[in-house]
């Protein structure tokens, strides 16, 4: 092959749009529901074949696809690819997994659009996957380390030797803990504290759920999610969605978290997200690449910033990196909160979104956190999730990006050129991870 | 000061069986031997460096934490309390707090020197207490000293004392230690302190506990791992205990920074404070 | 897809004859067409006046058949061609009828008889009348005669149509063919010259993009299969709650999968949005959902009765009208609607499903003048008992008794109605329109 002449001033060149050209999901279910026996690939193909089938992309070689599940079988070392090879694509496209806690599915789409703007790529697919109801069971710790000193025995002396070293209890198994490795609190309990920091109550918290529920259940009665969603297992809407939910409803729950603390325990399963299982996709492509695909572009993936807190010496709470990450994404891009017409931060808890938008609002925040002069702004409730999230389609962890970004996308397309969105996804580890999307 | 150079670190297993049995001899001393306990050319084992590390959740490196420092070094401290003439019996000792200065932090390469003395034997409130102090050195370079605090409750050498530690109040958790019913066997199997209290409750209920508790430098140095490497290379390390951890148990756990003036508070309570401490870097 | 036991026992060793001593029906299986099949296996005899001469040039010359212009006896001839379109007289239609007769027993399995002639008009003298409207009397009835899977069925062409018409030499094909397996005793109007023949008589829908709504499964998932294998581009169309399966189907032909429900007021919006976005055009709607909900009128609830008119027939009311309004539904566009017996002849218990399907053949008619001006039709399929898994939830005892009321003696299978609608929508029918089509193996009820 010819060796191409270097390109001219490679620097002095932007580098193009990436578009968000779709999206596919399946429902999501409740953990041990209609996908109790449904495996990561199961559904991640399933997610994939949809979207093959929205698109026409049967046999279509794709630039790549990246995805992800936070809880994973070692077995399934290679899910993507292996979901890709199962599914109606090309099995010339190549895939490979991304793993960033509930900040997946963001993370694929974020990093698969620099590979377009910076022409590596034409198009992809970017994806995230994950069921609590299949989640891995792994072997003890010391019953894992006896069984390698196993395979690793020579002689039949050795082997047995290895064996005599098993005793019962190792044989119980350890299931995956949900809870943060370092501070050993679950996501709840830790919310719990940021909330008790911001002195959110279980009213604001409840009034969160209650418009994701309404939100969610009237986008799905207007057909918005059909393009979106594809059903799975029987299901054909989020199975978490109540659509007659109400206050009084919620305020009857009992909390689950924050029990221990002094100050009263607000967050109850209703304004919590529940385990979930499912799986979203997002089809990603250049300006070039769509046309010849006959796609219309729905936005643009503009820019992004990750962040993190230092959750475990208590410096911040566990979920509010956002809070630090879009106050740097908006400052690079000359923007502030009113400049959006469309905000999306993912309720992992009511309480999340709630204690982010404290922060954001609080002029000592902003002034000793953030280095502002004060405050760093408020965000009109009227578009902040205005198609419900996580507290009402659930939150299967690495799944979530996928739906956020779709959702997103295609309201962003329908409100027309010049309108913005900014996406906010906190993610266990203390970190955070939020974009900029524009209507294409 | 006479000084006894052992061979080798000895094992503590065998230092409590020594101890038991002299304990029931009278003792007539109630000043400290004036002597000191060295181990020369001390090398840490790499396999037993890392079931450390992955006991306390420290991080995989060739350095050794300050806390695995204290296992390996303070057999030789022990070794010096089950003499026959230490005025307090080893058997019963509590552990009252642990002071820990790190120079700079001792890697697998490093052969080092253990230096082992007892000193300020004085009056408590409930008893007598002794420090131990440990020095880690390679070469002429002191590299870890530690200072150990023991109350033997009930004996009266020099009268009552007071005890100055101000009351304890439950602060804002920032995490937890979800201690599983063999932990103090788990400790045991790394640290070689095989203490009974700490392994079961039968075990434990032989000497007084309802149930089996944890180490004390356990505690200590999960605390000291949940600083993490904000800690740095050079730093002091200090705890106090309260109420032992009974087994197994859920502890609330404060490992925060200590706002303006520098390193971190550390506190672990359930209903009761257990421990209280600081990590603060040094230059 | 529910499988016809009676049809396996009745040719299978003991069983069939059994079965036949004791004067059972005798169905036998249906041969079904597959791309690359011989148009016939063995002899075509072509009978009849002039216009049995083109009929019999087109079939030797064009598609390299062996045609006998006259009955060699003791031949096996797969198919009787009949030439009629110059009869005078009644009496002018013996000659070829007996010579016809002379080989009826001899026709293979399977077999064709078809019938070319011309449509009875009230202006016509009375014997050209009587002897046109006689061929219509006469293909039922042999229709009914034939055995062995045999089918006879008639074109009848308006005055001005040749016989060398593409809708009359795509309709002579795809009666020829095993396409119309199930398709027994029907007699079609070519209405005019309109319509082109196919480069390819194995992918005539080549180029075409074809939306098929209710694709998700059963007639509709063999309609969106059979377009695509005649080279359609298809948007597979069902509602949203169907999209597991919607999604199995477009990714098999390759189409895209549209969640839908036909009757939200933005269908046809929808459909043509996302048809012309995606694809560049569109040529082709069949109008396949349905529902039943059956009840006998005097226990009808309202919505059984109003969903029933929404699904079947209000919505494609309302999605042709927006098809009609755009100017991309204009390079010969087709228009394919689900019809059903029912429709034609009522059925106790579904008045609703009836008047909904009845509603179909109307639309159809008064839609296809719409569509003249830019070379397109409409027309409807209507089948009769097919194999589903709608019907395999009838009682056994009815079923077995509805699948023997025809002259086949057996339930049709989706794929004969999808390639009814196949036929319907290929630019060789482009002279068919405002037409019914049965797809029903001659069932008894009706016309």
């Amino acid at each position: 092959m010819a060796r191409r002449t270097p390109a001219a001033a490679p620097e002095t060149t932007l580098p193009r749009a990436a578009y968000v050209l779709g999206g596919n999901r399946i429902p999501f279910a409740r953990a041990g529901g209609p996908y109790a026996h449904a495996s990561n690939q199961d559904m991640l193909t399933a997610a994939l074949d949809g979207l093959v089938a929205r698109y026409g992309l049967q046999g279509e070689r794709i630039g790549e696809v990246a995805a992800g599940a936070v809880l994973k079988h070692s077995r399934d070392f290679n899910l993507t690819r292996e979901s890709v090879l199962g599914s109606a694509l090309s099995a010339e496209t190549p895939a490979y997994d991304v793993q960033m806690a509930c900040a997946t599915g963001l993370e694929t789409v974020v990093s698969l659009s620099n590979k377009i703007r910076l022409g590596q790529l034409e198009s992809a697919i970017a994806a995230g996957v994950d069921t609590t109801s299949d989640a891995p069971i792994a072997v003890s710790d010391r019953l894992r380390r006896q069984l390698l000193d196993l395979s690793r025995a020579r002689s039949a002396g050795q082997k047995l030797a290895a064996l005599a070293k098993i005793r019962p209890k190792d044989l119980a198994p350890s299931a995956p803990r949900t809870s943060e490795p370092r501070t050993h609190l679950s996501m709840g309990e830790h919310q719990a504290l940021t909330t008790a920091q911001w002195g959110i109550t279980q009213a604001a918290q409840d009034e969160v759920a209650l418009a994701s529920h309404q939100r969610l259940a009237a986008a799905y009665d207007d057909g918005f999610f059909d393009d979106l969603v594809t059903p799975f297992r029987g299901l054909t809407r989020d199975a978490n969605l109540r659509a007659d939910s109400s206050l009084e409803k919620l305020a009857s729950l009992k909390p689950t978290f924050g029990l221990g603390l002094d100050t009263p325990a607000t967050m109850t399963a209703g304004n919590s997200t529940p385990l979930s299982d499912g799986a979203s996709t997002v089809l990603l492509g250049s300006a070039e690449w769509a046309a010849a695909h006959d796609l219309v572009p729905l936005a643009s993936v503009v820019d992004s910033e990750a962040a993190a807190v230092d959750f475990v010496h208590g410096v911040d709470g566990l979920l509010m990196a956002p809070v630090f990450a879009v106050p740097r994404l908006l400052e690079r891009n000359g923007l502030t909160l009113d400049d959006f017409d469309l905000v999306e931060i993912h309720e992992a808890f009511a309480s999340t979104v709630l204690t982010i938008l404290a922060a954001w609002e609080s002029e000592e925040f902003g002034r000793t956190r953030l280095g502002l002069d004060g405050a760093f702004g408020s965000v009109d409730r009227a578009r902040l999730n205005v198609h419900g999230s996580s507290l009402a389609a659930g939150h299967p962890f690495a799944a979530t990006g996928g739906r956020i970004i779709a959702t997103v996308s295609k309201e962003l397309h329908r409100r027309g050129p010049g309108t913005r969105a900014l996406v906010s996804i906190c993610a266990a580890g203390g970190l955070g991870l939020t974009a900029i999307l524009e209507a294409a | 000061m006479t000084v006894v150079v052992l061979p080798d670190v000895p094992g503590l297993g065998g230092l409590y069986a020594r101890a038991a049995a002299s304990s029931v001899r009278p003792r007539r001393q109630t000043d400290l031997p004036d002597v000191a306990y060295v181990v020369r050319s001390v090398r840490a084992d790499p396999a037993h460096l890392t079931d450390y590390q992955h006991l306390l959740a420290e991080s995989a490196s060739d350095l050794l934490p300050a806390g695995y420092v204290h296992v390996l070094a303070f057999p030789v401290a022990t070794a010096l309390m089950a003499r026959a003439d230490f005025p307090l019996p080893l058997v019963g000792l509590v552990h009252l707090s642990n002071r820990v200065t790190q120079h700079r932090p001792l890697s697998l390469a490093d052969t080092f020197d253990v230096h082992a003395t007892a000193t300020n034997l004085r009056a408590h409130r409930t008893g007598t207490q002794v420090d131990l102090v440990t020095t880690v050195s390679v070469g002429d370079d002191v590299t870890w000293r530690g200072v150990s605090t023991y109350l033997a409750k009930g004996v009266f050498l020099q009268g009552a004392g007071e005890d100055d530690r101000s009351p304890f109040v439950p602060p804002v958790p920032t995490g937890q230690w979800v201690l599983a019913s063999d932990t103090g066997r788990r400790y045991a199997a790394v640290s070689g302190d095989h203490n009974p209290i700490h392994l079961s409750s039968l075990t434990a209920k032989a000497f007084g506990f309802p149930r089996a508790i944890a180490h004390g430098m356990y505690t200590a140095s999960l605390a000291l791992a949940g600083v993490g490497a904000a800690r740095g290379d050079a730093f002091d390390w200090s705890v106090d205990f309260f109420k032992p951890v009974l087994l197994p148990s859920t502890v609330s756990v404060r490992i925060a920074s200590a706002g303006t003036a520098g390193g971190f508070d550390l506190a672990a309570w359930t209903s009761v404070p257990h421990l209280t401490g600081n990590v603060t870097p040094t230059p | 897809m529910s499988s016809d036991t009676y049809l396996n026992l009745v040719n299978s060793g003991f069983t069939g004859k059994l079965a036949k001593q004791l004067g059972l029906p005798q169905p036998t299986p249906l041969r079904r067409f597959t791309p690359g099949q011989p148009l016939l296996e063995g002899p075509v005899l072509v009978l009849g006046g002039p216009s049995a001469d083109e009929l019999a040039h087109l079939l030797s010359a064009d598609w390299d058949l062996d045609v006998h212009r006259h009955a060699t006896p003791e031949t096996r001839y797969s198919t009787v061609v009949l030439g009629l379109t110059d009869l005078t007289h009644p009496s002018s239609l013996g000659a070829p009828v007996l010579e016809l007769s002379g080989v009826l027993k001899k026709l293979a399995r399977g077999g064709r008889v078809v019938t070319v002639s011309r449509a009875a008009r009230t202006e016509d003298a009375p014997a050209v009348a009587a002897a046109r409207q006689g061929v219509d009397g006469f293909l039922r009835s042999i229709a009914k005669e034939l055995r062995g899977g045999a089918t006879a069925n008639g074109l009848v062409l308006a005055e001005t149509v040749p016989v060398t018409a593409p809708s009359v030499v795509g309709a002579l094909r795809f009666f020829l063919s095993t396409r119309s397996a199930f398709v027994d005793g029907q007699l079609l109007a070519v209405d005019s010259s309109a319509g082109s023949l196919p480069s390819s008589w194995d992918r005539p829908l080549e180029g075409r993009v074809a939306v098929v709504t209710g694709a998700a499964r059963g007639i509709g998932e063999s309609i969106a299969d059979t377009l695509a294998r005649d080279g359609a581009t298809v948007v597979a169309v069902d509602v949203p709650a169907a999209g597991e399966q919607l999604v199995a189907v477009a990714n098999r032909v390759r189409g895209t999968a549209l969640q839908l429900d036909v009757t939200a007021p933005d269908a046809g919006t929808r459909i043509l949005e996302h048809t012309v976005t995606r694809h560049g055009r569109i040529d082709i709607v069949v109008h396949n959902a349905g529902i039943t909900r059956d009840k006998l009128l005097a226990n009808m609830a309202p919505d059984k009765w109003d969903s029933v008119l929404a699904v079947n027939i209000a919505s494609q009311l309302a999605i042709n009208e927006a098809l009609l309004a755009s100017d991309d539904f204009s390079d010969a566009p087709r228009i394919v609607s689900l019809a059903s017996t029912s429709g034609i002849a009522g059925n106790r218990g579904q008045s609703n499903y009836a008047a909904s399907k009845g509603g179909v053949i109307g639309m159809v008619r008064a839609t296809a003048p719409l569509l003249e001006a830019v070379g397109g039709t409409a027309n409807a399929v209507a089948p009769g008992f097919i194999e589903t898994e709608m019907t395999a939830r009838i009682p056994a005892v009815t079923r077995q008794v509805a699948r023997r009321l025809n002259s086949l003696q057996q339930g049709g299978q989706p794929v004969d109605v999808a390639e009814t609608v196949a036929f319907l929508a290929s630019p060789a029918a482009g002279g068919i329109a405002g037409r019914v089509l049965r797809v029903c193996g001659q069932n008894l009820v009706g016309q």
